[in-house]
């Protein structure tokens, strides 16, 4: 479900994530509520995908509302590799 | 050669009556049945028992020719002693909140994907459809458990009840004769 070079954000409770989910899919963007990876600790165990094209939206519309992701990952080969600091 | 017409005639009568007639002819049987649901079922039905289906397009209609006695008439290999069915009848997990149910349900279905044990069929029934439908969220994980074996049917009385009919996005239609049979002859049976 999550193909190389796409985006996981990972939040910490199931409230934003949904909230997150919502905002998101009211703005059209093209993107999936997914269980968390295992390989991902997530508390809630929910999961944002999306890809490269639509990251900046993506970002840009959860920065404005607040909901920034608790971590943030990008699918590379088999694995997953954390993005520090960018958010 | 036996022939049978099941023109005109309401899901889930065309594959009852080609299953009574296979049962009691002996050689080839010539069907005409209606395009859409009819054929697709039929079609499902008699190579899931071994037949042979050979269709030829009519005016308006479909000729098949069913032939080759099948190894085992009385299992079909999708019913075969074993096979796990999980029977999907909503759209929702659990109850609660309609939103939370949702949200549940969709991250169940992806979570199979990543599962090494599938069911070897999955029915939905009732809103269940509205998961197979296009709009819906967990195409993609249908498909991919397509992909992977697992035979996705939705009930074609809910999709047209819902208005969905031509909008089905993942897996194929079938009956109620379908279903039933699913049923008593699985292993087990998961419902949702």
């Amino acid at each position: 479900m999550v193909k190389d070079g796409d985006y996981v954000a990972i939040f910490n409770s199931v409230h934003r994530v949904m909230e997150a989910e919502r905002l998101l899919k009211d703005k059209h963007l093209k993107i999936l509520l997914i269980p968390a990876p295992r390989a991902l600790a997530a508390d809630c165990g929910l999961a944002i995908r999306y890809a490269g094209e639509v990251r900046s939206e993506v970002e840009g519309a959860l920065a404005e509302a607040g909901l920034l992701p608790r971590d943030l990952y990008r699918k590379s080969g088999e694995a997953f590799e954390k993005i520090e600091g960018e958010l | 050669m036996n022939s049978l017409d099941v023109r005109g005639m309401a899901c889930p009568l065309p594959v009852v009556s080609v299953k009574r007639a296979l049962e009691s002819a002996e050689g080839e049987l010539r069907v005409l049945l209606d395009d859409g649901a009819p054929r697709e079922n039929v079609r499902r039905f008699a190579e899931g028992r071994g037949y042979r289906v050979q269709e030829e397009p009519l005016e308006g209609a479909f000729a098949f020719t069913i032939s080759g006695a099948a190894k085992k008439p009385e299992v079909a290999a999708s019913e075969r002693a074993g096979a796990t069915v999980m029977l999907i009848g909503t759209d929702r997990m659990g109850d609660g909140p309609e939103e939370l149910g949702r949200l549940l349900m969709k991250n169940f279905i992806i979570t199979l994907v990543e599962l090494p044990e599938l069911p070897d069929r999955i029915l939905f029934i009732n809103t269940g459809v509205l998961l197979t439908a296009a709009g819906s969220e967990v195409i993609e994980a249908l498909e991919a458990l397509g992909n992977r074996g697992v035979e996705v049917l939705s009930c074609g009385i809910c999709l047209d009840f819902f208005k969905k009919k031509e909008s089905l996005a993942a897996g194929g239609v079938t009956n109620m004769f379908t279903i039933a049979e699913s049923l008593l002859q699985a292993r087990s049976v998961v419902r949702l």
